[in-house]
């Protein structure tokens, strides 16, 4: 065997191994060819503003691709994320204890979340269908909860700054055109967490059996409703530190906030090399999969092309979901 | 382990009745594993046979009836109170994980961890090292511990999911029909694995629908028909004819 040709065998057996490398190389070279056609992409300024752009769906995200892995779909999420951002909102605008604002916009879309799980363990149906119906459910809890009102404040207050303040210590040290935000270690941190609780802990090990096969897990003592139970609370956990990141960098938040996001946080999974029927995939490259969606838009929106205006950019969205899941179906096949 | 002189049954599993619904299932059958034994379960397709082994492992509760394990009455409610009486069970459709890892299948529900505090991860290298060496004993080679079972061929992973029930079990072992997909070379095999797990003094509980393989390793026969016991027979008080006619319910023996 040629040393070319043990070469390609790692190389294939390494993209086999770790799902994030192909997208990873998929967002590198895109990147790349923006930056060869359009002048001035190729800087710190883009590549923070497409950071920055990323930690709404981001941090939703990361609850999804767990839940994606164990087999589940919540699709409830982008409404929890204004459950979120609304409780946030109230208990800081006039004051108030910034501390018990994060416990409650965290703790009640991880209850609501937990319910999730409830009625999917209680009914047996698909989860994809439980949480359509949560989605409306929760989104009429939103409208209640704040009477159909926009909340939204001028205050810059020091918590909003902990959460999405300009990393000017950072931003000082690089070159000029450096924005990144704290919002970005917020994410970070949690993409961090998770990949490590899903990779090096047992629980990450279950998560994986249940989705990739209920019955064998349950066979090896393998609590399946509970690793599900679990992931809900994630989910919504994250949609609710979601709701927090976005009133802090916005100020604001109305009923239909979050709109569609759970949609992008699937399709970022996908993308990202999450297989839609679970047991694979991992929190890196759904982070991956978020940045190359962000890149694209960012990209395309630059490009100027005639027959794709900025308001057109889902198409480009939709070409590279169906593009990702081919990819990573032919990888999976031929490594 | 006290197989020499201990004649009290490893299982024994007394008027179990299992109704789904309006569906009787089992229909009062007992079951009974004396020690170092392997036990054929027979019986058609519907007889039965995977709802009373499910019964005893956990994964179904029992309408009514007993269990005793090593004569002691017991409770099975879930595979892990399985596990924890030392059965352990090879299911044909409920064996391994695919799209995991051969040490991570190996482990898995009982995975090795370092603990700081509150935290815990995965000890990957003794749990890697522990599972080639554990497949190694009881003669499986396999090329690497981190290799995913779906690389792996049928007989491969029929192999891992058997080492892995012969590493953990204690006292008992299940079978459900191990040799179903396998090629001749790998069902010789398989029926090795089963005469050495007995010799090294387990009992077996084996599940097929092969009479000939049943005839390789059983010491007794135990029959089930539509949700029926039809009885339990030495290896040597019947042919496999015989075994053929009761199992069809052509005629009693």
């Amino acid at each position: 065997m040629s040393t070319a040709a043990i070469t390609t065998k790692t190389f294939r057996h390494w993209l086999a191994r770790s799902p994030v490398v192909g997208p990873l190389i998929t967002l590198v070279v895109i990147f790349l060819l923006f930056s060869v056609r359009i002048p001035g992409f190729f800087s710190l300024r883009t590549v923070s503003n497409i950071i920055n752009a990323t930690t709404l769906v981001g941090t939703v995200t990361i609850g999804i691709t767990m839940l994606m892995i164990s087999g589940e779909f919540d699709l409830s999420v982008g409404a929890l994320v204004a459950v979120g951002g609304y409780l946030f909102a109230f208990n800081t605008i006039d004051g108030g204890s910034p501390l018990l604002a994060i416990v409650l916009a965290v703790l009640v879309p991880a209850l609501l979340g937990a319910l999730n799980g409830l009625i999917l363990i209680w009914t047996g149906m698909p989860s994809f269908i439980i949480t359509l119906g949560t989605l409306s459910i929760f989104r009429g809890g939103v409208w209640l909860l704040s009477g159909g009102s926009l909340v939204q404040t001028l205050d810059r207050l020091p918590v909003y700054e902990v959460f999405n303040g300009r990393l000017d210590v950072l931003n000082d040290l690089l070159p000029a055109g450096a924005n990144f935000r704290s919002a970005m270690l917020w994410m970070f941190g949690l993409v961090l967490i998770f990949q490590y609780v899903l990779t090096r802990t047992r629980y990450g090990n279950h998560v994986m059996a249940v989705g990739g096969n209920p019955g064998a897990a349950r066979a090896q003592g393998v609590n399946v409703k509970l690793v599900k139970v679990v992931n809900f609370i994630i989910s919504g956990a994250m949609a609710g530190v979601a709701g927090v990141l976005l009133f802090s960098q916005f100020r604001s938040v109305r009923v239909a906030t979050g709109a569609g996001v759970e949609l992008d946080a699937i399709a970022a999974a996908v993308v990202g090399g999450t297989l839609l029927s679970g047991g694979s995939g991992s929190i890196l490259g759904g982070m991956v999969g978020v940045l190359l969606i962000s890149t694209l838009r960012s990209g395309v929106v630059r490009l100027n092309i005639p027959f794709i205006p900025a308001d057109n950019f889902e198409a480009v969205v939709g070409v590279t979901i169906v593009a990702a899941a081919v990819l990573n179906h032919w990888i999976r096949r031929r490594a | 382990m006290s197989s020499n002189g201990n004649d009290t049954p490893v299982v024994r599993m007394e008027n179990i009745v299992k109704r789904f619904g309006t569906v009787t299932a089992l229909d009062g059958v007992d079951l009974t594993v004396n020690q170092q034994e392997v036990l054929c379960l027979l019986g058609d397709n519907g007889a039965g046979k995977s709802t009373l082994i499910k019964i005893l492992t956990g994964v179904y509760t029992p309408t009514s009836g007993q269990i005793y394990f090593e004569g002691k009455p017991v409770q099975i409610r879930t595979p892990a109170d399985a596990r924890a009486l030392g059965i352990e069970t090879v299911y044909q459709d409920l064996a391994l994980v695919n799209l995991m890892s051969i040490t991570r299948n190996f482990f898995l529900g009982r995975e090795l961890v370092h603990r700081l505090g509150p935290f815990n991860w995965l000890d990957v290298k003794e749990m890697d090292r522990r599972t080639h060496d554990a497949l190694a004993d009881v003669g499986i080679e396999i090329r690497s511990p981190g290799e995913k079972v779906e690389k792996l061929s049928g007989g491969e992973r029929q192999s891992i999911a058997i080492g892995r029930a012969l590493h953990f079990g204690a006292r008992l072992l299940i079978l459900d029909e191990p040799t179903s997909a396998l090629s001749v070379a790998e069902t010789r095999k398989v029926l090795t694995y089963i005469t050495n797990a007995k010799e090294r003094g387990l009992s077996v509980i084996f599940i097929t629908h092969n009479m000939h393989h049943a005839r390789m390793v059983a010491d007794r026969y135990t029959i089930l028909r539509q949700g029926k016991l039809v009885g339990n027979y030495d290896r040597d008080d019947v042919t496999q004819e015989d075994l053929a006619d009761l199992i069809m319910g052509v005629r009693e023996v």
